[in-house]
């Protein structure tokens, strides 16, 4: 399975090409097409051990709002962001409208003070679906693209995590 | 002995004092709010009650609402924590009115040593040394002018009901006299609906030492040491230790009698905190006394080997306290730093949220104080500390190294802390030589940010490998029902599978 990553660390953005291979039982890995000696295994939930050759790293995963992954190992941190082939919700593009089913993140953790969307309405892309507030200031929460509401997950009055599923937009 | 206390906090310190109950087999009652359901105070307690909305007002402050559960649970004793309600004065008389001992001082040595200027009145009686300055409240800003104009620039104006900073600015010289005088006293009534600010002799880089006294309630009382606590961030505490690199030990002495000396002539019995700044000659001057246990009482406990909480509830139930405790004297050194969530790139900005993993440090001379776990989310109505971390070593320098460690081992993912602005500070070299004051922080943090040690090589592709890993076990998981991911025993069996899927037409 091929992933195309962009990795933002304390030097700067770059993409890189990891390429998971499994051979006889060796966990093996590919890093910019250059082989590499590589084991990792997922630990718990959010932990994942790496050992490159000898040396051992642990990297400790959460998902962000704005669905890139946050890594982190000891004191430093790094942010990924995953081209999937197989995912619907792929890389931001920009100014261009996104396709396919859209999930809405909370971007914060706040209350959901207005629903300005129901379930049906058409939408277009950049018109607001819900306000959510968070220390006291109100955030519109708009349609990523031009669509439907096929679900609206929550109701006026409900505290929301941040990275918490809102609203889908087909 | 006492049978069952109700502990009326929440976070951290309720924590703190339900396991010193438990290790003395005491029975623990925890009050929550609507949003503190799951807190760790409300799991770990023998029994929980409901007492009101998030809203502290409505709750935690609520002193009818915390009598009444403390009679219908049938508690002997109160232990207020820090914070809410701890420094009032109609928490005590409460406490008395039901029959319940207050763990703490008596509400009329609060008021006699509490206040800012009741407190200083106290220290000239006591022949403390003061701060240069008026000790009662200025009504007219002429006549102040005039006062600041006899002391010498610069001054300090601070509300006399003030706390954390507010109501409190430096007046560098006569010309900028009369705008902060009006911002002090606004932003006073503003903050305690009091207007009323004093005067006095502005320090240029002093520290901030404090001295922990106990004293019983049969007239003996005795200092365990000082507290270095001049890293701060807008007069706020951040890093905290003891001993102080400065305060030798014929200053101990002078400080500690100081300060028995204060509690003593204020009739004070329980924990108690008396403050001094601490100027380049090595001259204290007193600065106010806090009538609760310290939120960085752990420093103390350290090098002390002492548990403040439990000797409280000791003080409270009538019990002595030792004659062999005039000499107590520090054992190695320990240090404290306040995590919380919150966002130093961010200007420290709150963050709460959901802790979605945690993994916490552990090993020698490391004690982690918390009230979180994996999964809580941390409430945004409330003050955003989540755990002190004390390290404790046989010199300044291991403390400093496993203070360092430690902060290394700790991860939370999901929310902000502001991990990072100590491993900044753990590195300055001025605070590596002890040359701290209360405005070094800030200094600090006005410059331009030290670059980072890169991380050894490898460690970018290990994230590399982690992110795609965990990313293409999280898909498998949603694609198998949504379940939650889970360490499955194969996600490269998995994996192989996926490829053979990708080669299908």
């Amino acid at each position: 399975m091929k992933f195309e990553i962009q990795l933002t660390s304390a030097r700067g953005k770059r993409k890189h090409i990891v390429e998971l291979v499994r051979e006889d039982g060796v966990s093996s890995v590919a890093l910019d097409g250059q082989s590499v000696e590589a084991n990792a295994t997922q630990i718990a939930p959010n932990v994942v051990s790496v050992m490159l050759g000898s040396q051992s790293f642990e990297l400790h995963i959460a998902r962000s709002a704005d669905g890139t992954l946050k890594l982190r190992c000891g004191p430093h941190e790094f942010s990924a962001e995953i081209v999937d082939p197989r995912a619907w919700r792929g890389r931001k593009h920009g100014a261009v409208e996104a396709e396919g089913r859209q999930e809405i993140l909370a971007p914060m953790p706040g209350k959901v003070i207005r629903v300005l969307a129901a379930v049906g309405d058409a939408v277009e892309a950049g018109q607001g679906l819900l306000v959510v507030e968070a220390m006291k200031m109100q955030n519109e929460i708009r349609s990523p693209k031009s669509g439907k509401v096929e679900r609206l997950l929550v109701k006026e009055g409900q505290n929301v995590n941040a990275g918490e599923v809102l609203a889908w937009v087909e | 002995m006492f049978k069952k206390i109700l502990i009326a906090n929440r976070g951290e310190i309720a924590v703190r004092i339900l396991r010193a109950c438990r290790e003395l087999g005491i029975q623990t009652v925890s009050v929550y709010s609507e949003v503190d359901r799951t807190s760790l105070h409300v799991r770990l307690a023998d029994e929980a009650y409901l007492i009101g909305p998030a809203a502290s007002r409505e709750s935690y402050l609520r002193i009818d609402k915390l009598m009444d559960v403390a009679k219908k649970s049938g508690c002997d004793a109160l232990h207020p924590g820090y914070g809410f309600l701890a420094e009032n004065p109609a928490l005590p008389r409460a406490c008395a009115d039901a029959g319940i001992k207050f763990i703490g001082p008596s509400a009329e040595a609060m008021e006699a040593m509490g206040s800012k200027t009741a407190g200083k009145q106290l220290a000239r009686r006591a022949n403390v040394p003061t701060v240069p300055g008026t000790s009662d409240p200025i009504e007219n800003p002429d006549e102040a002018q005039a006062l600041a104009q006899n002391m010498g620039y610069p001054v300090l104006l601070k509300a006399i009901a003030g706390g954390g900073g507010k109501g409190m600015r430096v007046v560098p010289n006569d010309a900028a006299f009369s705008s902060a005088w009006r911002d002090a006293a606004s932003e006073a009534l503003n903050a305690f609906g009091d207007q009323r600010v004093f005067l006095e002799k502005y320090l240029v880089g002093p520290r901030h030492i404090e001295i922990q006294i106990l004293a019983d309630a049969h007239g003996r009382c005795v200092s365990l040491g000082e507290r270095e606590c001049s890293v701060q961030r807008r007069h706020q505490k951040v890093v905290e230790e003891a001993p102080s690199p400065v305060v030798t030990p014929e200053l101990r002495r002078k400080m500690g009698d100081a300060a028995a000396r204060l509690g003593r002539a204020g009739g004070y019995v329980n924990a108690g905190t008396v403050e001094f700044l601490v100027d380049a000659n090595l001259d204290f001057y007193f600065l106010e006394v806090n009538t609760r246990l310290q939120v960085e009482h752990p420093v103390t406990e350290q090098v002390t080997g002492l548990d403040l909480v439990k000797l409280q509830i000791a003080i409270a139930a009538d019990h002595r306290l030792p004659f062999a405790w005039e000499t107590i004297t520090p054992r190695g050194h320990a240090m404290e730093v306040r995590l919380y969530a919150e966002d130093p790139d961010n200007n420290f900005f709150p963050s709460p949220g959901k802790i979605i993993s945690r993994h916490a440090p552990t090993g020698p001379g490391i004690r982690l104080d918390e009230g979180v776990y994996e999964g809580w989310t941390v409430p945004m109505d409330y003050d955003p500390l989540l755990s002190k971390l004390i390290a404790w070593g046989n010199s300044r320098e291991e403390t400093i190294a496993r203070l360092r460690r430690a902060l290394d081992e700790y991860t939370i993912m999901g929310i902000r802390t502001n991990v990072s602005l100590f491993r900044r500070i753990l590195s300055e070299p001025e605070f590596l030589r002890g040359e701290i004051h209360t405005t070094w922080l800030d200094e600090v943090l006005s410059r331009p940010r030290p670059p980072v040690e890169p991380p050894r090589p490898g460690t970018e592709e290990a994230a590399l490998i982690a992110a795609a890993l965990w990313h293409s076990a999280q898909s498998n998981a949603s694609a198998a029902g949504g379940a939650e991911p889970q360490a499955a025993p194969s996600r490269w069996k998995m994996e192989g599978r996926r490829q053979q899927m990708d080669h299908m037409p």
